[in-house]
């Protein structure tokens, strides 16, 4: 079980996460919601130890995460908001550095990636370099390096971007099936549609707070909102969409 | 529209004519380029106050003008040096590439605008080199040269007759250079071109050094027009346009007027390969890469790295020779450093090339000992500046998330990467030549010393190098990196002179001194490890220069400019 106990990020004296608590228990997918600057990534980068929190305490099976940096992160898979990536290198370099850089068996390691290539669709540009790859090829790599070493913690920070619906309905199955083999599995995406699909309860954050933490099922209920959209622009979006698209085509006619 | 942008266009291109972060990345370019500014005009003014001597040469002009003579040459062929590398360096920025079409394609630019402002900032960027290079010794030399002859038009003639021939120079340099590239361009498919032109690029930039140090030095205006050095003059530019620089001011022997006329159709030749390439790469390479395919992939894996020591080890080899050979960055500051050391070896070879050495090449006391130690410290050198220049920052994250190992185990890696990358090729090198060129035993005794010099040298740079290569960026500020390493490098220059002297006494010797000094730099190899290891060891952590982007920038302005105790 992923644990977040009143975890705090401040930038200067800006809270950009304020004391936030959740769990994400194993067998489950989770969604992290959030609209844009809400605190989502700031999270996961946490999370993934990336920056440290001001404040509060992140555990995983009990224990801090900070215990023990190397430990954790030989059980973690992080797919990031942005695909950065070595671009110079091929997909099947990127991968094998990945794969040596977690200090995988060699034998095995390349078994993986020959798979994990092969199911993706990218076995035929393994060798081509990663700056020609299209938005949706880096992602795939991004997932591939993420699961890899067979994580028990998997973040996934929008791993729909980019995708075509074909490989987007993998993922979407992939995500379930992780998370019924066990896996923990924090999943923020802005796909609200693909989340009320995969996951079985959602924790939505707002101005750096938790605003809601339930099961889709029971936020309907006590919302009276039929869909997760309709939740979450109720929680979490404090403009009104239809009049500010109205004002933007108004303004560019002008 | 024209007028509103060319404007636009010529300054975007000026400004990105030589790719500064290749120089500098995220560095302090203003200074940067007011210390190689400086450094070019401190050059020029050493030169051009040399030119009050002739003041007091006593002769007929013709004399004092064979007195001049090499320093006029010296500055026709660092013209022609600078103009050359600045065409290398500025490669990819002057003939249209991907960037240019994603960008103005899609605007409603003509692309005889684009091609215009190209041109204005290819010749401003040209006139500025070569104002730098003779900023002082091109108001000096031709005055005083002037001054010494009659009329008082003399020396408004030589001025004149010294820059049309530094402008022509430097412009036979760049357009000989941008035809060469331009015709591969035009020549190749767009993939073959793509893949052989970083070896064009590294070709040409050692070519120019070679071309410089390794020209052959002629006694005066007399030996010009010698007819036994027609053959090697035919295939000398800088001396044709010296004999250019002669004819203007009068002073040229009528059997060495062949070489002023082919200044004139080598500059035209060169001008107009440079310009038909131009011409055909704005108007059809243009439409040559928006047609490319997006991935076209690569059927190959290419060559197969052996396994070297570990996963982290082998991991971080393969990364780091990878960054090399596929970033042009990185792979031009190598070429940089390796080109200075070339540089000084072919300085010492020159001598011996036009047999004024003391010693054959081959002998004990030739040239070679001296170029393999210098080659050796110069790569290793070039290797840690490059080493501490980041590919792609924000890619970092991958090592801090797959971070399982310790700290020291990180940094061992990187230091065995540093001293794999740096000193293996040269001692290869240097293994075929030595072996080749002595006797056996001698040889096989100056390689032991040369890989005991590599593994001290690697951990003498290595120290103070806490980082996984490629992965940390030098700062605004930083770019005293290149300054500090050229300080650097005189030093290294006395020290190697003075350590090649103390060797070459030891070959020659009955070979105890050979084993002490094996035995010191087995001594000065276990201090320098272990100085590094111990430096290691405090180390908290790995060092990552950048800083996470954070999601909220606080301005912070109700503090109102005072500070606010904590």
């Amino acid at each position: 079980m992923l644990e977040l106990r009143g975890v705090t990020k401040l930038y200067t004296s800006i809270a950009a996460v304020d004391q936030v608590s959740f769990s994400a228990p194993p067998g489950e997918v989770t969604g992290y919601l959030g609209p844009n600057g809400s605190g989502k990534s700031t999270t996961m980068k946490m999370i993934t130890g990336l920056i440290e929190p001001t404040a509060g305490e992140i555990l995983f099976r009990g224990q801090p995460i900070s215990r023990d940096w190397m430990a954790y992160k030989r059980i973690l898979g992080y797919v990031p908001e942005e695909p950065h990536l070595y671009t110079h290198l091929t997909g099947a370099e990127y991968l094998d550095m990945v794969s040596q850089l977690r200090d995988l068996p060699v034998a095995l390691a390349a078994e993986r990636i020959e798979g994990l290539l092969r199911l993706f669709g990218l076995a035929g540009d393994r060798h081509s370099a990663i700056s020609s790859y299209s938005k949706g090829m880096r992602q795939k790599i991004l997932l591939a390096a993420a699961l890899l070493h067979n994580p028990e913690l998997i973040l996934l920070d929008e791993p729909f971007s980019g995708l075509d619906v074909g490989s987007a309905l993998v993922l979407r199955n992939l995500i379930q099936e992780l998370a019924a083999r066990g896996k923990v599995v924090l999943f923020s995406s802005h796909e609200l549609e693909t989340v009320e699909r995969v996951c079985s309860r959602v924790v939505i954050l707002h101005r750096g707070k938790v605003v809601a933490d339930d099961s889709i099922a029971r936020l309907r209920t006590l919302m009276s909102a039929p869909t997760l959209e309709g939740i979450f622009s109720q929680l979490a979006i404090e403009q009104d969409t239809t009049a500010v698209a109205r004002e933007i085509a108004d303004l560019i006619q002008a | 529209m024209f007028q509103r942008q060319f404007p636009v266009l010529y300054r975007e291109f000026l400004f990105r004519m030589v790719d500064l972060e290749i120089i500098a990345n995220r560095g302090d370019l203003t200074k940067l380029l007011g210390q190689f500014g400086a450094f070019l005009g401190a050059i020029s003014f050493m030169v051009g106050a040399s030119a009050v001597r002739l003041l007091y040469v006593e002769g007929t002009p013709s004399d004092i003008f064979a007195q001049a003579w090499p320093m006029v040459h010296f500055l026709i062929a660092t013209t022609m040096l600078m103009t050359g590398l600045f065409a290398v360096l500025s490669w990819d920025s002057a003939f249209p590439d991907a960037r240019d079409v994603m960008v103005l394609a899609p605007l409603p630019v003509h692309f005889r605008t684009i091609f215009l402002a190209k041109i204005a900032a290819l010749g401003t960027s040209l006139a500025l080199v070569v104002a730098a290079v003779s900023a002082f010794a091109g108001v000096t030399y031709p005055l005083i040269l002037g001054y010494i002859q009659d009329g008082w038009l003399a020396p408004w003639r030589m001025l004149a007759a010294y820059w049309v021939t530094m402008a022509a120079a430097g412009l036979f340099a760049l357009c000989g250079v941008l035809g060469l590239h331009g015709l591969l361009a035009q020549f190749l498919s767009r993939r073959l071109y793509l893949k052989v032109s970083a070896v064009l690029q590294l070709a040409l930039f050692c070519g120019l050094l070679s071309v410089y140090f390794l020209q052959p030095p002629l006694a005066g205006p007399t030996a010009m027009a010698d007819a036994g050095n027609h053959r090697l003059l035919e295939w000398l530019p800088s001396y044709w346009f010296l004999a250019l620089f002669l004819k203007l001011s009068g002073e040229l022997p009528s059997s060495a007027a062949w070489l002023a006329s082919r200044a004139g159709a080598g500059l035209g030749l060169a001008f107009a390969t440079a310009a038909t390439s131009m011409l055909l790469a704005y108007f059809r390479t243009l439409r040559r890469i928006v047609e490319e395919p997006d991935l076209v992939p690569n059927a190959t894996q290419g060559w197969q790295w052996p396994r070297w020591g570990g996963t982290l080890k082998h991991a971080m080899l393969l990364f780091s020779a990878r960054t090399i050979l596929r970033s042009r960055q990185h792979r031009v500051i190598l070429a940089l450093y390796l080109g200075i050391g070339l540089a000084i070896s072919l300085a010492g070879a020159r001598a011996m090339l036009y047999r004024r050495a003391a010693h054959p090449w081959n002998h004990l006391d030739g040239p070679l000992l001296m170029a393999s130690v210098i080659m050796l410290c110069f790569s290793v050198l070039g290797a840690r500046v490059v080493f501490a220049m980041p590919i792609a920052l924000r890619a970092n994250w991958i090592f801090r998330v797959t971070r399982v190992r310790g700290t020291l185990r990180y940094l061992d890696a990187a230091h065995s990467t540093i001293a794999t990358v740096a000193v293996i090729p040269v001692w290869c090198g240097s293994a075929v030549l030595f072996l080749a060129a002595w006797p056996w035993d001698y040889a096989l005794q100056h390689l032991l010393v040369l890989a005991m010099l590599g593994v001290i040298f690697a951990d003498v740079c290595a120290k103070g190098f806490e980082k996984i290569p490629f992965t940390c960026s030098y700062l605004p500020g930083k770019a005293n990196i290149h300054v500090s390493a050229a300080a650097f490098a005189i030093a290294l220059i006395a020290i190697t002179d003075i350590f090649v002297d103390v060797e070459r006494r030891t070959l020659r010797g009955d070979g105890s001194g050979y084993l002490k000094l094996l035995l010191f730099l087995a001594a000065l190899a276990i201090w320098a490890r272990r100085r590094r290891m111990k430096a290691a060891a405090e180390l908290p952590d790995l060092r990552f220069d950048e800083v996470p982007a954070k999601d909220i920038h606080a301005l912070e302005l109700y503090r109102d400019g005072r500070s606010v105790a904590s």
